[in-house]
């Protein structure tokens, strides 16, 4: 998919295959599409104060917004106004009215207001630092923002595209772009008064900025200079059961074990309490930018690609069934799958889009098997703090989804090429968030109907299996290894004992050989694998 | 995540232990498979001067398939798109496992310094490099001076 497909010329223009190279957001776009979606968002007074923009382009973003929950084929064709979006921000005073657009219209409610914010940014075309930099000047950033009349929804939004922005010019320009201006307003957004969507954002934007070390120790050093961190007070939100806090308060804590350390400050993963949890989400078998909690059990993703996990249980017979609290209304999928099932989190696949798994999105209200969607009707959106019940069958071969205690239809078609060694699984769009009880606290709608059992009960896990270690303490671990002389030269994994003929060339391991049609360096077809002689027998 | 092969361990302090002139790629801090490259434009072609970034990521099943990389930088070359996307054999059905990050950026940087509008991504770059490559070239230069010469 969105390949350069340099040799089908016929697809050369660059557009057709551009859509989803960057894979990212385009999570939603698979299969066709849809009815609409029943948005019922609250309603918002419009702001007092509007960016200067042009209605056609307030238009155009809306559009995109109302289409984009129904793209939901890879394959697809954009739809026209994005065509038309990323053509008016070709120009640097068209990207300033885009992006102006955006930050006036787009709904705080909207479960997916923030990613199409991201989407839109990711298709349109990179700006240079210097319409960046006008940008910053047009918003009037600066920490006397409250003061200002601009809404908090246009304030969230600003955050989002801060955000984006610093992820894409990540580097000299991501430098240029933390002015102390916008500095001052990401920091000031970091009070307990603030609204939390705020808030929120404000924390996501600071660390995508901190992907350019500099930022990053600049961003530490002002935040240490506050007394006290705001950071520590907001990490103390990760419990609350107000939805938008509690995100608040596992962004804080995430950023203060991975990327603002505080010295004196213990890591979450030693001073979590992990009594009576036997089951977690597997920090082995997830996708790279998914951040899970210290307890294993809750899981987000900031980034802009459609991020996956699968939980450290697996079940091959019986009836077993477990629960998710939805913590974000966006899209996730949430379900089973097996180890066949591949996260291909670039290029927006995930749990329910292979043969090997099946899944739910309560935010379309589609159940998903092999890329392929189904839609579920006569229900609402999911809605933050509803419980999605996820129950397995493997007697009768069912799979039975509930929202609240209200199963869906039941589904068979996973069955087909599974029948065994499922894993509970979920892969999550930009900016979503849910918790998962695997049976360590009692369930919210247990199935009346059938006898199960929960993975709690059956799966054990050793303490060092339980540790939850920030990715940058685990990539220390493994910069200190080395390899043997006579590893392979493809995986450095195993040992080398392969030669392929005729040509002769050595250096490879069994697996390794096995993958290959032509020679990796002078690429003659391999007609005959042999043991190596010269390769030592140990 | 899932485990990281020590292939991609090797490279990564290979390329920390032994820089490519010119070249810089540097692993991302909390994802081993995603490196921010910056490549600089090699000397005597319209891109001198100018530090390109990149982002190259590693996908599942590197070495078997080919590291995907793409220009963040505006760039005017027929070979590469307004997405960044590089129309790179290797990068495509030439890959082979015994290539590495280092060869692969290496090709990048050659391809800077010997366009090839025969066998263009970027139609419209492309056809001028033909019809007209001094004014090609002149708009080569400019892009890099604009976008390419921030700091």
């Amino acid at each position: 998919m969105g390949n350069c497909l340099c040799k089908n010329t016929a697809s050369h223009n660059g557009r057709n295959s551009s859509y989803n190279t960057r894979s990212s957001s385009m999570a939603m776009a698979k299969n066709s599409y849809d009815h609409p979606l029943d948005l019922t968002t609250q309603a918002e007074p419009p702001p007092q104060f509007k960016f200067p923009t042009l209605p056609h382009i307030d238009k155009l973003v809306l559009e995109i917004l109302g289409v984009i929950g129904l793209l939901v084929d890879s394959e697809q064709e954009p739809p026209p106004a994005m065509l038309k979006l990323h053509n008016i921000a070709d120009k640097e005073d068209g990207w300033i009215q885009v992006v102006s657009s955006m930050v006036n219209v787009i709904p705080m409610f909207n479960p997916l207001g923030a990613s199409v914010i991201t989407l839109m940014l990711d298709d349109c075309p990179l700006p240079s630092k210097d319409s960046v930099l006008r940008l910053s000047q047009v918003f009037q950033l600066s920490q006397d923002h409250k003061k200002t009349k601009i809404s908090a929804t246009q304030q969230r939004n600003i955050c989002v595209v801060l955000g984006c922005i610093a992820e894409r010019l990540a580097g000299p320009s991501s430098i240029a772009i933390l002015s102390d201006a916008t500095l001052d307003f990401l920091l000031s957004n970091l009070e307990e008064d603030v609204d939390p969507h705020v808030i929120l954002f404000s924390l996501i934007a600071l660390e995508k900025f901190a992907q350019t070390s500099e930022n990053k120790i600049t961003i530490k050093n002002r935040l240490l200079k506050k007394d006290p961190n705001p950071l520590l007070s907001l990490e103390k939100w990760a419990n609350q059961t107000k939805y938008v806090q509690r995100q608040v308060g596992f962004s804080a804590q995430w950023c203060l074990d991975n990327l603002f350390l505080i010295e004196g400050r213990d890591y979450s993963h030693n001073t979590v309490d992990l009594t009576g949890i036997n089951v977690m989400l597997n920090t082995k078998d997830v996708s790279e930018y998914l951040k899970i909690s210290p307890n294993g059990l809750e899981a987000r993703c900031d980034a802009y690609s459609f991020e996956s996990v699968r939980c450290t249980f697996q079940v091959d017979e019986g009836v077993w069934y477990y629960e998710t609290l939805i913590i974000t209304s966006g899209v996730m999928q949430i379900g089973w799958a097996t180890k066949d099932s591949t996260f291909l989190n670039h290029e927006g696949y995930g749990i329910g889009d292979d043969q090997f798994s099946l899944a739910f999105d309560g935010c379309r209200r589609l159940i998903w098997h092999n890329a392929r969607s189904e839609r579920v009707f006569n229900i609402p959106c999911w809605r933050e703090g509803d419980i999605l019940g996820c129950l397995l069958d493997l007697n009768k071969q069912e799979i039975i989804f509930s929202i609240n205690g209200a199963p869906l239809k039941t589904c068979k078609q996973l069955f087909e090429k599974a029948r065994s060694g499922f894993f509970a699984a979920a892969s999550f769009m930009s900016f979503q968030q849910c918790l998962f009880n695997f049976g360590n606290v009692p369930f919210k709608y247990p199935p009346k109907d059938r006898t199960f059992q929960t993975f709690n009960d059956h799966a054990t896990l050793n303490p060092e299996e339980k540790i939850v270690l920030p990715r940058h303490l685990f990539l220390k671990e493994l910069r200190k290894f080395s390899v043997r002389e006579d590893s392979c030269e493809l995986c450095f994994d195993r040992k080398a004992t392969v030669k392929l003929l005729p040509c002769d060339h050595r250096g490879f391991c069994q697996e390794c050989s096995k993958q290959l049609i032509e020679c990796p360096m002078c690429r003659a077809p391999i007609q005959e694998m042999s043991i190596d002689s010269n390769a030592n027998s140990t | 995540m899932a485990a990281l092969p020590r292939r991609i361990i090797k490279e990564t302090q290979r390329l920390m232990q032994e820089p490519v002139p010119g070249i810089s790629a540097v692993p991302d801090e909390t994802n081993a498979r995603y490196f921010h490259v910056i490549v600089t434009g090699p000397e005597d072609s319209p891109f001198e001067g100018g530090l390109f970034k990149l982002e190259l990521f590693l996908p599942e099943d590197y070495p078997m398939s080919a590291p995907k990389v793409r220009f963040i930088t505006k760039i005017y070359h027929p070979n590469i798109d307004r997405l960044g996307r590089i129309c790179l054999d290797i990068l495509k059905d030439k890959w082979s496992p015994a290539l590495q990050i280092r060869t692969v950026l290496l090709s990048i940087q050659a391809l800077l310094s010997a366009p090839n509008p025969d066998d263009p991504l970027a139609n419209d770059v492309a056809e001028l490099w033909k019809i007209n490559e001094s004014e090609a070239i002149r708009n080569a230069k400019e892009w890099t001076r604009r976008y390419a010469m921030d700091n």
